[in-house]
């Protein structure tokens, strides 16, 4: 296996910020959020969870799909397909979180292009996580702090330096240019949280639908979208059509998606004003049963990764694993 | 002499018991020693309730969800809050507003010497000289004297802003809105906050972008601070749940400081005196 | 400078039906003239104008925005005016803390017998706005990247 210096990986990631866009954990204000660098020292280094995952970058939080010329016809145009960009950083939960998006937005026709594109145009180098952090369970949902699915490349600390293991054919391409030199390395087991609930089957999640337990836990809930935002699997969106510009005989439009969250009253109101979750009861308790029933049956892949962010990000300390033990619990 | 934390569930208990409440919302903390809003609906869950100084949010705001019937022909439900000074202000702001009903609500009332925050004291706590809540059922005074923080000028840190260049004071807030992710966790928190629809997602009239990007950002945070202007109890909320910790209450605050400075008002003093933004002074001169 | 090199500012001016509109129409019949920067948007008093006009209008493109209506005591309602001084008093500070020049938003009271106070006031503004500039508020991303980049060095 190969394996870097912190030097060489830095020298590495300078010229690579040359040559491509380089997205990175950055400390902003004492929040760790994945932005641009133009080089190693912008990076964070040494950081445990960032605050935001890298979910922005495959899936923006705001882009234009379309855009619509109306002058004496109209005239729609497509979007500019996504620059190439490496994401470096990953922490294997969020990888996998990229995963659960595909499921939905690759692996189900119609395809949503424009997430395919970034997709294509992103490189995602992980960094492994040395031991599972204060608020993560990566574990209870079948993942693991070195897991290298979803990613192309896979940095883990060793003695000295990072092991790098090149995953897919884009990591592949990626690590033939990167210095270091081959050893013989046996890579650290990461330390693992004991006494971590167990995750119930989703025939058992569909029977207890009706236990007051969602609505007492709701009760405190915001509805706020705090908890999705900062999710890796969430990628509910809002679509609107916005003036852009104005020229003599002409308008333009754009037609943009923006980030959204079922948590919000809104969210399911139709025209007419019809809602079919009206309580924050039958929405907290949505956003639950949508990654751990509702997206496993439909498209196959869980809707939680355990990076433990909505913990974290919860103004009212609504606790997923929480949530997940207490259904172990009402099924035992 | 039994704690505040006893009193609070003696308080809680016997509202239950005597059937006066179908809640008491009050503090809890979780597993992991969070603090959280408590919905009790037990006597025997009591045990549940905490108070500590960690105790930083706005229990007020949940009365908005206790407010409507249940169902036709069923009574808006009776709940129990507990308060501090700066929500117990919020509470007069509601019934000012003909939110809620003051029969409806029973207001157990705690004299506070300050909240922190990720342990350090709140902003609104550090210049706040308010020890005891201007309307409650019962009182819950805390163990012994409450140590008086000397306040010197309660706008301090608005104050210093003031000072800065219009530039300085957009590269400031240009940097905080940018962490901004339009969560509305500040608007949800805040029981002046009740639209049913806020203007930041109205389709018609169609005010604001739903892009997350700075210039909306910072149209929301403006056009909030200013709805609320007048309305404000400095309970700090907003701040405490962002979880990205933009200083929101300065915008609030400063806003708080001017209406003071100009009306002599502070909100939620008295459930019956207008806010200034709704009435006027035929009389008054003001720099515009 | 050339006038196509000038920076020509846009000026928004919410005019309350009854005093300052009547007004601006009569500096147009008695040839009293003022700049062609100003778009002017008549609502029935200046008590209708929201204050998220005033910031739509600046997040629009707005480089100053006016408010003109009745003289106190003259509202064509009876009380809209005195809401709408209350209300711009309060609005200015905070567009002032927030990032924006106090100059760039104007609140007069001009009545519909003004048509040269109407000219005079939105030929002075016009000329202030061109000094001060486009709105900051247009550059707000320019200015985080600045601001970013000097906490990095």
């Amino acid at each position: 296996m190969k394996k870097l210096t912190q030097e060489q990986l830095n020298g590495w990631l300078d010229s690579l910020a040359q040559e491509q866009t380089l997205i990175a954990p950055v400390n902003l204000e004492d929040k760790l959020l994945y932005r641009e660098v133009s080089g190693s020292q912008g990076i964070a280094w040494g950081f445990e969870q960032t605050d935001m995952s890298p979910k922005t970058w495959l899936f923006p939080a705001t882009e234009p799909i379309l855009k619509i010329v109306q002058g004496e016809t109209v005239a729609v145009e497509p979007v500019d397909a996504p620059a190439p960009k490496v994401v470096f950083g990953v922490r294997p939960c969020d990888a996998r979180g990229a995963l659960a998006i595909d499921a939905l937005f690759l692996d189900k026709d119609p395809m949503d292009g424009q997430y395919a594109r970034h997709r294509e145009a992103t490189t995602l180098i992980g960094l492994a996580c040395p031991q599972m952090w204060e608020s993560c369970f990566c574990t209870v949902l079948g993942g693991a702090p070195n897991s290298t699915e979803g990613l192309d490349i896979l940095l883990t600390e060793v003695d000295g330096g990072y092991a790098i293991q090149a995953v897919s054919e884009k990591g592949k391409a990626l690590a033939a240019g990167m210095p270091g030199d081959d050893e013989d390395l046996t890579l650290p087991e990461p330390v693992l949280k004991e006494g971590l609930p167990a995750l119930r089957s989703t025939d058992e999640w569909k029977e207890k639908f009706g236990e007051q337990f969602w609505s007492r836990v709701s009760d405190r809930c915001l509805g706020c979208r705090a908890c999705t935002f900062v999710c890796p699997t969430c990628r509910c969106f809002d679509v609107r059509d916005e003036v852009v510009k104005r020229r003599p005989g002409e308008q333009v439009f754009e037609r943009l998606r923006a980030w959204d969250a079922c948590t919000v009253s809104a969210y399911r109101r139709i025209a007419g004003g019809h809602n079919p979750r009206p309580t924050q009861h039958m929405r907290l308790r949505n956003r639950f049963y949508c990654k751990f029933m509702y997206y496993p049956e439909d498209f196959n892949a869980l809707g939680c990764v355990g990076c433990g962010r909505c913990i974290d990000a919860c103004p009212v300390g609504i606790d997923i694993l929480e949530v997940v033990a207490a259904v172990d619990e009402m099924v035992t | 002499m039994s704690t505040m934390e006893e009193r609070i569930r003696d308080a809680a208990r016997e509202y239950l018991e005597q059937e006066k409440v179908t809640c008491v919302i009050g503090y809890e903390r979780s597993a992991r020693g969070v603090v959280r809003p408590a919905f009790i609906y037990e006597a025997d869950d009591v045990e549940r309730l905490i108070w500590g100084e960690d105790c930083n949010l706005d229990l007020v705001t949940y009365l908005h969800n206790f407010k409507h019937p249940p169902g036709r022909g069923v009574p808006i439900p009776k709940v129990a809050v507990v308060v501090r000074p700066c929500d117990a202000r919020a509470l007069n702001l509601l019934l000012y507003e003909q939110q809620i009903q003051r029969e409806n609500v029973k207001v157990i009332g705690l004299t506070c010497a300050g909240t922190t925050i990720r342990g350090e004291p709140r902003t609104a706590c550090q210049f706040c000289s308010e020890r005891v809540p201007v309307v409650y059922d019962v009182l819950i005074e805390a163990d012994g004297e409450i140590d008086v923080p000397a306040v010197q000028d309660e706008y301090a840190d608005v104050q210093e802003m003031d000072d800065w260049t219009p530039a300085e004071r957009l590269s400031y807030w240009a940097r905080e809105f940018d962490r901004c992710i339009r969560c509305y966790a500040c608007r949800q928190a805040c029981p002046g906050c009740y639209c049913y629809e806020c203007v930041a997602e109205q389709v018609e009239p169609h005010w604001s972008s739903i892009a997350l990007e700075l210039p909306e950002k910072h149209f929301f945070h403006v056009m909030r601070a200013f709805h609320l202007a007048g309305r404000c109890v400095e309970c700090d909320a907003c701040e405490a749940v962002c979880p990205m910790d933009i200083p929101l209450s300065k915008l609030n605050r400063k806003l708080a400081k001017e209406v003071e400075a100009l009306f002599g008002y502070r909100t939620g003093d008295d459930p019956e005196t207008a806010p200034p933004l709704a009435t006027f002074d035929p009389q008054e001169q003001l720099r515009m | 400078m050339t006038s196509e090199e000038r920076f020509e500012p846009k000026i928004v001016g919410f005019l309350c039906n009854w005093c300052s509109y009547a007004g601006a129409d009569l500096a147009g019949t008695s040839r009293a003239s003022y700049p062609q920067n100003l778009r002017i948007i008549r609502v029935p008093c200046s008590g209708r104008v929201d204050p998220l006009f005033v910031l739509k209008a600046f997040q629009d493109g707005a480089d100053g925005v006016m408010v003109l209506g009745c003289h106190p005591g003259d509202c064509h309602y009876q009380q809209g005016n005195y809401f709408a001084q209350r209300r711009y008093a309060l609005m200015h500070r905070l567009l002032e803390f927030t990032g924006l020049e106090a100059d760039r938003l104007f609140v007069e009271w001009v009545s519909a017998s003004e048509g040269k106070k109407f000219a005079d006031v939105t030929t002075a503004f016009t000329d202030k706005i061109r000094e001060l500039g486009p709105s900051p508020l247009k550059r707000e991303q320019e200015v985080l990247e600045q601001a970013r980049q000097e906490v990095m060095a």
